[in-house]
């Protein structure tokens, strides 16, 4: 089987395997990686490419990264659509899929968590909210 | 009348849904905004960085958008906030 590249949603461990680690050697969190591209990888480790990772892809990714995880990609279309027009524009103009509905502060360390999904089990949008989302809405707690 | 701010991103879904509020509240009263898109103009959005101090501890400790500052006064709201809530905002002296 063809090895690919995930990303700890949490701290930004990279694994690279045929499968995610169920939990992540780093943080410790339990099902934290999403799969990424190869470009994505790279970057974070210090290199620099371009991403050929369609939407599509890419939603593709975060409903298998949500699966086993307490919430889910939101089921308004309209609104992850946007979402994800904002997603790929950032990802070709400033080089990371940042979220549309933040700023990158142009510090490294702080920028990596502003790339989707970022940790927002911890935002106050999210975390002991019933009804909790991250602060875009493309995640939101599943009933 | 106070200088206020609005920073927003054009794919933002919360910012889409507080624009009409927004041009109605400036249609119904003296109420002005100086609106900047902060993903695809680097200049606001450098703009907005340097609201950082002021902005961050009343968002979550970040630069999200919606945000809409008085210039003022250093008075903040981010996030979606309802028609009401943003005219009194707009309004406080």
């Amino acid at each position: 089987m063809k090895k690919r590249y995930w990303r700890c949603f949490v701290c930004n461990d990279i694994h690279y395997g045929i499968a995610p680690p169920e939990l992540c050697p780093t943080c410790k969190v339990l099902n934290a990686y999403v799969e990424i591209t190869a470009a994505e990888a790279r970057k974070i480790l210090g290199g620099g490419a371009e991403v050929d990772f369609t939407p599509a892809d890419f939603r593709q990714a975060i409903e298998r990264f949500t699966a086993s995880n307490e919430f889910m990609v939101n089921p308004d279309a309209e609104r992850v659509e946007i979402l994800l027009q904002g997603i790929f524009e950032n990802e070709k103009n400033h080089g990371f899929k940042f979220c549309p509905c933040r700023l990158r502060t142009k510090d490294w360390d702080e920028d990596l968590r502003l790339i989707c999904p970022c940790n927002f089990t911890i935002h106050e949008t999210y975390k002991g909210v019933p009804d909790g989302e991250c602060w875009c809405g493309l995640f939101v707690r599943r009933k | 009348m106070a200088n206020l701010l609005m920073f927003h991103g054009r794919e933002c879904p919360h910012c889409r849904r507080m624009m009409p509020l927004v041009e109605k509240l400036e249609e119904e009263t003296a109420v002005r905004f100086d609106k900047h898109e902060i993903w695809h103009d680097e200049k606001n959005a450098d703009l907005m960085r340097s609201f950082k101090p002021i902005i961050t501890p009343k968002c979550g400790g970040q630069l999200r958008v919606p945000t809409f500052i008085n210039t003022g006064t250093n008075d903040v709201i981010c996030g979606e906030v309802d028609y009401d809530k943003l005219k009194a905002w707009a309004l406080k002296k």
